[in-house]
């Protein structure tokens, strides 16, 4: 069988705010092998990447147009010898393109390229950077003075580094948001336009998306009298039951808000220590969570077959099966749990993080687990399990993400995961649809 | 032949079982022990600068919150204070104070008090208090103000009776000045309760004394000096190092005073082997410097040169006839300081100048170490040139902004650079040995600790 691999690690352009970078870890098999709608979504995301390629050379020849009447006004139509090195995280391909597009620039003001020993003038630009931004700095050499400096800079932020991937069925991760403030869970409402919910610490932020990029449409602060723990957590679910009125809910520790409205939505906030949904959309439960910790208390209700309680566990996956539903559960004590409606099953092989979610992909059985596990370095990984017998065996090769992930919950409907992402690189928090393909 | 899907889903599940250690959510509870160098006899964030090296901004902000903190990035993030305003020119600002915060004692964090902390701490600014805010004033166009604001010197602090109290996430339960530190985790901290329940910190150990209390299981959290976290890793210890940061060079007890002094100090800068001294003498535990701000921090510091370049040197010793004998001051107390300003003076007579070590505090020329005193650039360069005894960065040419461009800090460094007061060496990596079962620890680039963040496996949830 042929693969066919995308990998594109798009840089982003200035405004880092938006949405406007993708990780985009495609595997497509060919020729003919997509499905129709499997082809409009791809097609879609192809679209889109090459919209932000085209975005971000359109922002890097600012900053080498704004380098360029710097050099050029330091030294005038000479000709010149140019040497672009590179010091920074840019990719060779990048930096290459820098150079060409500088050159191309420098020639338009006059300046004809040399060697070093007939040029009237020796520029190399460095491609640098600090802490929080590129700095481009050309040093310019003519005749026997000292070199002039010149320089710009212009913010910068990473791109999370993907492992190829060749299992039987595939992760993906499409990039929904980011921002410098810890997000607890995101919502996206697929439609025209699409719309998002973002919850973070301080507030449900509804987001629609325009021409590609999402744009703020309301801000709902919370509101909360008890500080909130450290580790804080967020589940964020869109009301699907026909209700108009009550579009969706928002649990913290504590805290339940409701949101409702038509026209402009409105939240209301009360102190709660009701128990909050876990699982998937038809298959859930709901456990109380402990306000001042980031766990959930064994108490499960409605409770599976004849179980009612269950270790204290931070996250929990539901695994449909036939006749009833088994639960995984990562629990506080670091061990996996397997409920099957008559036995609590302790997992000893597997060597799970404390986040699981349930997803439903159509693949294989139906349902498999997201997991989180200590990849790399410092970076976790997530990778789906399917249960074949009472032992969930890896399904997917671990995708890897450029950070610790701080929250993975079962998204609407199930055929997605949220998974947030601090990233070591840039910082941020970065929110992730993470969707399952089948393989053969 | 590509390996078919069983193959793969066989490889897979072994991966499952040889699996790292699984990356869990943080765990409430238990006693972090750590052991240091430094031995301060204070603990009030007003004093902190004078009781030595970078370990004390760590422990104030476990103690004391500040209204703005800087983030990873150098960027100003909101602290007591959630928002902040300042006039056109940059002279006076306002800062919004955090409803609902108290000290440790229980009393209100108001805006008086923020207001009273802040003018001990900078009796140059006019500090007041403006309903829910507190209002400052400065002589000068302040730009970078907040990024000021979250150096551990203006934690806000309660004064009364000869004690301190502050509002961070843990309060201090007892303290025996330069020998002994207890600090206990605050439930209600308004940033989320820290995950330890108390913090024991055993001060004035020297290396040694911290790497046993680390083998027998007394410590959890010990220093290693730069030149010994690589065989500390080599030993299977656990060690974490920070980014190159620690400012090390030499500092002149005047400006110049001649022609002949500038010859002689660009001859001395010119022959001293900064890549030798990191590699052999401090077993790369830094990387050498020729700038104040380190690299990754400024983005520009490859354009000044490091390396050793000892025919110029000579030419430059060439030029004077007679050259003094300088003295080369350095901390006897700091064994690394002793071995590099051997190698100075074994560099120096090689350009033909002679440098006599001494330990002495009265020195023509002092080897000086100087933590990165904040993440933001334009601030650690004014703070380090503060330390150093050198005039203040100025911004020059470019609009007032809230923060300094790389092309404004590398033209305020040059100047400073220029004055040949200061011979950059090296900057260090500070490191740390971590017990096994230290989760969650967290640097900042600077080699600043997040303890709030840190938590223990065997903590109990």
């Amino acid at each position: 069988m042929r693969y066919a691999v995308y990998n594109l690690s798009i840089h982003p352009p200035i405004n880092l705010r938006t949405n406007l970078r993708i990780n985009l870890h495609v595997n497509l098999r060919i020729p003919g092998m997509l499905s129709s709608f499997s082809s409009r979504f791809f097609s879609s995301l192809l679209f889109a990447l090459l919209f932000l390629v085209e975005a971000s050379a359109q922002n890097w020849a600012g900053a080498e147009g704004l380098l360029v009447g710097k050099i050029a006004s330091a030294t005038g139509p000479k000709t010149m010898a140019l040497e672009v090195l590179n010091r920074s995280s840019l990719n060779a391909a990048l930096s290459d393109d820098i150079r060409r597009n500088l050159l191309t620039q420098l020639a338009a003001t006059g300046v004809r390229f040399l060697t070093a020993e007939q040029a009237a003038v020796s520029v190399r630009v460095t491609l640098s950077e600090d802490l929080h931004s590129y700095v481009w700095v050309a040093e310019i050499r003519q005749d026997a003075h000292p070199p002039a400096v010149v320089m710009v800079s212009l913010p910068r932020s990473g791109v999370l580094a993907v492992e190829p991937a060749a299992a039987a069925m595939v992760l993906h991760e499409i990039s929904l948001w980011s921002q410098p403030e810890p997000i607890l869970d995101v919502a996206v409402i697929e439609g025209n336009p699409a719309l998002m919910l973002v919850l973070d610490a301080h507030s449900v932020t509804l987001y629609r998306m325009q021409e590609s990029r999402w744009l703020v449409e309301q801000a709902l602060p919370l509101t909360h009298s008890r500080p909130w723990p450290r580790d804080l957590r967020g589940r964020l679910v869109w009301r699907t039951d026909g209700d108009n009125s009550h579009l969706f809910d928002a649990w913290l520790p504590g805290v339940y808000c409701r949101g409702s409205g038509s026209a402009a939505l409105a939240m209301t906030c009360f102190e709660s220590n009701d128990s909050w949904p876990i699982g998937a959309d038809g298959f859930s439960q709901s456990a109380p969570f402990m306000s001042s910790r980031n766990f959930f208390s064994g108490t499960l209700s409605p409770g599976t077959g004849t179980q009612t309680t269950a270790p204290a566990f931070y996250s929990a996956a539901a695994i449909p099966r036939e006749h009833s539903t088994w639960w995984v559960l990562a629990a506080v004590d670091g061990k996996v749990h397997l409920l099957d409606g008559v036995t609590d099953q302790v997992m000893e092989k597997l060597k799970w993080g404390s986040d699981v979610a349930s997803l439903r992909s159509g693949c294989g059985s139906g349902w498999q687990v997201l997991a989180t596990g200590a990849g790399a370095g410092r970076n976790d990984k997530v990778q789906a399990f399917e249960s074949i017998g009472r032992e969930p065996v890896a399904a997917s090769i671990p995708l890897e993400v450029g950070g610790a992930v701080t929250a993975l919950w079962t998204g609407s409907g199930g055929t997605s995961v949220v998974a947030v992402v601090h990233s070591w690189e840039t910082g941020e928090y970065e929110a992730f649809r993470l969707t399952l393909t089948c393989g053969r | 032949m590509r390996p078919s899907g069983s193959l793969l889903l066989v490889a897979v599940s072994l991966s499952l079982v040889i699996a790292a250690p699984a990356r869990t959510r943080p765990h409430y509870g238990g006693t972090l022990r750590v052991a240091i160098g430094e031995a301060p006899v204070s603990l009030d964030p007003a004093e902190s600068e004078r009781g030595g090296r970078e370990m004390l901004p760590s422990l104030s902000r476990l103690v004391f919150d500040t209204l703005v903190t800087v983030d990873a990035r150098g960027q100003a993030q909101p602290g007591l204070s959630p928002s902040w305003q300042a006039d056109p020119g940059y002279r006076r600002w306002q800062f919004s104070i955090r409803r609902g915060v108290a000290f440790h004692d229980g009393t209100a964090v108001s805006s008086d008090a923020v207001a009273a902390s802040l003018r001990t701490a900078n009796p140059d600014w006019k500090v007041f208090a403006a309903g829910e805010a507190v209002i400052i004033e400065c002589n000068a166009p302040t730009p970078d103000l907040p990024a000021v604001l979250a150096l551990a010197r203006y934690g806000i602090a309660k004064r009364t009776g000869g004690k301190v109290v502050g509002s961070g996430p843990f309060a201090i339960g007892r303290w025996d000045p330069g020998k002994k530190l207890a600090l206990s985790a605050r439930d209600d901290y308004w940033g989320g309760r820290a995950f330890l329940d108390s913090i024991e910190i055993e001060l004035g150990k020297s290396f040694r004394e911290q790497m046993i209390a680390l083998d027998l299981g007394k410590a959890d959290l010990v220093e290693i000096a730069p030149d010994q976290a690589r065989h500390a890793v080599l030993e299977g210890r656990r060690v974490e190092s920070a980014r190159p940061s620690e400012w090390m060079g030499l500092v002149f007890s005047r400006d110049i005073q001649s022609a002949e002094d500038g010859k002689l100090r660009e001859a001395l800068a010119l022959c001293i082997d900064r890549e030798s001294m990191n590699n052999v003498l401090l077993q790369d535990g830094g990387e050498p410097a020729g700038t104040l701000l380190p690299g990754w921090m400024s983005g520009y510091a490859f354009l000044f040169p490091t390396a050793i370049d000892l025919q110029r040197a000579r030419q430059a010793r060439g030029q004077v006839q007679q050259a003094p004998v300088w003295t080369l001051g350095y901390d006897a107390s700091d064994p690394l300081a002793r071995v590099i300003a051997e190698r100075i003076a074994l560099n120096a007579r090689d350009s033909g100048m002679t440098l006599q070590t001494t330990a002495s505090a009265a020195a023509d020329i002092r080897l000086v170490r100087v933590p990165l005193p904040s993440l933001d650039a334009w601030v650690a360069l004014s703070e380090l040139a503060r330390s150093l005894g050198l005039p203040q960065p100025k911004f020059d040419g470019e609009p007032l902004q809230p923060s300094a461009s790389a092309s404004t800090a590398y033209a305020a460094e040059s100047a400073l650079l220029q004055s040949q007061r200061v011979v950059p060496l090296l900057h260090l990596r500070t490191a740390v040995a971590l017990g096994a079962n230290v989760m969650g620890w967290r640097e900042d680039p600077d080699g600043s600790w997040r303890l709030q963040d840190v938590w223990l496996e065997t903590g109990k949830p």
